[in-house]
């Protein structure tokens, strides 16, 4: 067969949310490709400088469901360092806690969803029904299995009763049981093992090169963790470890991102089983002095890092989101070259895409066009011609 | 040969038609339900298959641009009616009143008929996907063809004889093909997995991939006699098995009244099928879907020279028994 | 193989499934329903109004005289909530002063009424 243009997307079954891959494919083999992102810009960086630092929060959560404290830890916690506030120890163990819930759950979804990608349904209704007691033991602790709501800038909104924190170690030694079996499997699963083995290779260089961050870059040695590197919360305080992998390829990312797991359970036991007392929040100031801050986190993708100018109100004048899959699309791109069709979910899946993450920048069309108002009508009509242009 | 009367009767309602086509949904549930019981989920209830035809009967059909319509409205029936004339050769009931000698090689051939259909479905439909898709169907249809047509052909080698009844009844004298030819009985069973395209075979459907490959651009009353033929060659696929490798619809001793021996013997194809079904419900919940090239590599070298050995096997002992 | 075993002892074990609505399914306390509104506490302060997310919180007219720490207050207004548009983020419950405004933590049968069936 000739060259044609395949289009992955915008609407296609192996993706979750929208994206463009237009891929000339020679037959099974894969020549080049070409990368739209953007389809799910909603205006979240302008619509943060109109809220107060109440209730910007709740907004922040919403740019992804899945890492959704991820967002709000790590904008509370660059306020907290410009207004130069102290939070009590019992509140940086109640954001770790959650934060570790929300790795543990982000992961058991990503193995899910990689199964199902390769066909295998099993492992993705066993490990999303594994997924079940995490989001459990999210729910009894802050009232929601998404977005949880349990940030403030200062401290945590509410306290852990000594009966969600008995119920949660409760249920960690079956999880662990469960972590343990999944090693098993994608050891020894015959068809997980010819799918994933030798797909998608990227060596260290190349991974330095491209900027990936995340689990998709320790799978190739790269010893890099923000939990570890820069610290926060309670991260230099308590016993755990960098999980890196030297494969190189999508078996390497499914290694680290269990023994990611392994480790999230044990921090999670720690920090339930020697929860010190006392206050859960600062008093805070209304305002905040003027700065500009980096503040960086180890989100279940990868390095968060969100750029925050404030000017003495008390709202920000800037937010700049940069999240860890915008990190990690390029070697995507470049690791598809040379791949066959049917390894294109497999590869894209590895790098565990959130476009909602994604999407903070968008391309205007024309420079020298005037503002104006367009109908529905009329976009459909865009959309129809500018994408009959493409496929046969 | 049968009268006219018992003959409608025979291909129309039991076992032809309406048997089959309510045996066939029945099918589909079972391996759905059991399917989700393995996966530790509820499953759907017994009318699901039925009200899933019945409704997808009643949508609207899609036309695509440029597409031959009428094409594309006769080639469902046409696979149709093919997998169900090749279930009427089988023995469900007794044995298969319309056999004949050579009719193991009529059930085969036409049982390729649906995926060759398939092919044509994906190159017709103006679309990619379903192009590729297409070439899949192919490119694996030539793979499994010639392990599956060795595998059942080794039992008539030893059997003696070209018609599936004649085997079975063979299989009552001594013992079942399983066990005498346990190599061909898994080679089979495998095949028989890729011909009806499930896991780890169902490459040409892959709904990650490309979206539903040749299915793509079925809808309608078209996509419900697809998912018809799907089912039916389900259940034609396990009676195959269960007639040639299974020892069929008969009980290993002769029972005096004739129906009575028929009634039990149906029993018997009940239970054998639901077996093979197990069986092949089990294998596509154990794995993933493999990729096209891996196929090619591992058809040709394990399941290709598994079943020549299997051959080998059969003709060295047919010339020892011969022989001496 | 350990998927083997798994599958087979799944096989005959009871599902994980709860067949909602027929089947309870277990709230936790803290679960974040829908707002609900306490007439004898509120005292009409606004705070609600001014802090949610959304802005989906509007004061109407509701006057009611409210015993608050130990005094008769004369009430002018009672915050009405539009239930589409309010995203259970809990902040007007997290920063009432007396508590009347809170999330409810009952999870809504299946149907088809609109108003009836959202959480």
């Amino acid at each position: 067969m000739p060259e044609v243009t395949v289009p992955i997307g915008p609407h296609h079954p192996a993706l979750k949310e929208p994206v463009n891959f237009k891929v000339i494919a020679d037959g099974e083999k894969i020549v080049r490709l070409e990368l739209d992102l953007s389809y799910n810009h909603r205006g979240i960086e302008k619509a943060a400088e109109q809220r107060d630092f109440i209730r910007v929060l709740p907004l922040l959560e919403r740019v992804c469901g899945i890492c959704s404290h991820s967002h709000s830890t790590v904008f509370a916690k660059g306020i907290e360092e410009i207004m130069q506030l102290e939070v009590p120890l019992r509140g940086q163990y109640i954001r770790t806690i959650i934060a570790e819930l929300e790795r543990m759950h982000s992961h058991l979804l990503w193995l899910g969803v990689a199964a199902h990608e390769i066909g295998f349904n099993t492992l993705f209704m066993w490990s999303w029904r594994d997924r079940e007691l995490v989001q459990d033991t999210l729910e009894e602790m802050s009232g929601n299995r998404v977005h949880y709501g349990m940030n403030e800038v200062g401290g945590v909104r509410c306290d852990l009763t000594p009966n969600q924190v008995r119920a949660a170690l409760d249920r960690l030694p079956h999880l662990e049981d469960r972590i343990a079996r999944y090693v098993e499997m994608v050891n020894d699963q015959q068809t997980m093992l010819l799918r994933f083995k030798g797909v998608g290779k990227l060596t260290r260089e190349e991974v330095l090169n491209y900027g990936a961050v995340g689990p998709t870059a320790r799978a190739s040695g790269v010893d890099y963790d923000v939990r570890r590197d820069d610290p926060y919360l309670v991260y230099g305080d308590i016993p755990w470890n960098v999980v890196t992998d030297t494969n190189c390829d999508v078996y390497g990312r499914t290694c680290v991102r269990i023994g990611e797991l392994r480790e999230s359970a044990s921090i999670v036991r720690y920090c339930l089983e020697n929860l010190p007392e006392g206050p859960v929040r600062a008093n805070t100031p209304k305002t905040a002095p003027a700065g500009e801050i980096f503040s960086r986190y180890e989100a279940p993708r990868g390095e968060l890092a969100h750029f925050i100018r404030t000017n003495g109100t008390n709202k920000v004048e800037r937010v700049d989101i940069r999240t860890p899959t915008l990190a990690n699309w390029t070697s995507v791109a470049m690791s598809l070259v040379n791949q066959n069709l049917a390894d294109i979910p497999v590869i894209v899946a590895a790098i565990d895409p959130c476009l909602s993450c994604t999407s903070r920048i968008t391309l205007v069309s024309s420079p020298g066009g005037t503002p104006g108002i367009i109908t529905f009508d009329e976009l459909r009509k865009r959309g129809q011609t500018r994408y009959r242009g493409c496929g046969p | 040969m049968m009268g006219v009367l018992p003959a409608i009767v025979y291909i129309f309602l039991f076992p032809g038609f309406v048997f089959l086509v309510m045996y066939a949904l029945f099918f589909e549930f079972l391996d759905r339900k059991v399917t989700a019981r393995m996966q530790n989920r509820a499953g759907p209830p017994l009318v699901q298959p039925f009200a899933d035809v019945i409704k997808m009967l009643g949508k609207e059909v899609i036309d695509i641009d440029g597409v031959d319509r009428q094409v594309f409205d006769a080639a469902p029936v046409v696979a149709l009616a093919a997998v169900m004339t090749a279930f009427l050769y089988l023995p469900v009931f007794g044995l298969s009143p319309f056999g004949f000698q050579g009719d193991l090689i009529l059930v085969l051939y036409l049982l390729t008929i649906p995926t060759v259909i398939l092919f044509i479905l994906g190159w017709l439909s103006r679309n990619i996907f379903s192009s590729i898709g297409g070439v899949r169907v192919i490119t694996q249809m030539f793979i499994y063809e010639v392990p599956f047509f060795l595998a059942l052909l080794t039992p008539a080698l030893m059997a003696g004889t070209w018609s599936v009844s004649e085997i079975v009844l063979w299989q009552q004298q001594n013992l079942w093909f399983m066990f005498l030819q346990p190599i061909g009985f898994i080679v089979a069973l495998i095949c028989l997995q890729a011909k009806l395209e499930r896991p780890p075979f169902d490459i040409p459907e892959a709904e990650t991939e490309i979206v539903a490959g040749p299915w793509t651009e079925l809808t309608g009353r078209r996509l419900a006699l697809m998912q018809l033929v799907k089912d039916v060659s389900l259940v034609t696929g396990c009676a195959l098995i269960a007639a040639v490798f299974l020892g069929g619809p008969v009980l290993p001793w002769a029972v005096s009244p004739a129906w009575l021996g028929n009634i039990a013997g149906f029993c018997l194809f009940v239970m054998k099928t639901l077996v093979v079904l197990l069986v092949l419900s089990s294998i596509k919940v154990a794995t993933g879907r493999i990729r096209i090239d891996q196929l090619n590599s591992i058809g040709w070298k394990y399941i290709a020279s598994a079943s020549l050995l299997q051959v080998a096997i059969v003709l060295i002992i047919n010339y020892r028994w011969v022989s001496s | 193989m350990s998927v083997l075993k798994e599958m087979f002892r799944n096989l005959f074990s009871k599902p994980f499934t709860i067949l909602y609505p027929t089947e309870h399914v277990p709230i936790p306390e803290k679960f974040r329903g829908r707002v609900a509104i306490s007439d004898e506490k509120c005292i009409g302060c606004s705070k609600c109004s001014v802090v949610c997310s959304v802005q989906c919180i509007a004061m109407v007219d509701s006057p009611r005289e409210i015993e608050f720490k130990e005094k008769i207050l004369m009430r002018k207004k009672k915050p009405q909530v539009k239930i589409f548009k309010c995203i259970r983020c809990g902040l007007c419950e997290r920063h009432c002063p007396t508590g009347a405004i809170y999330l409810d933590n009952v999870l809504s049968d299946s149907g088809t009424d609109q108003e009836a069936v959202v959480t």
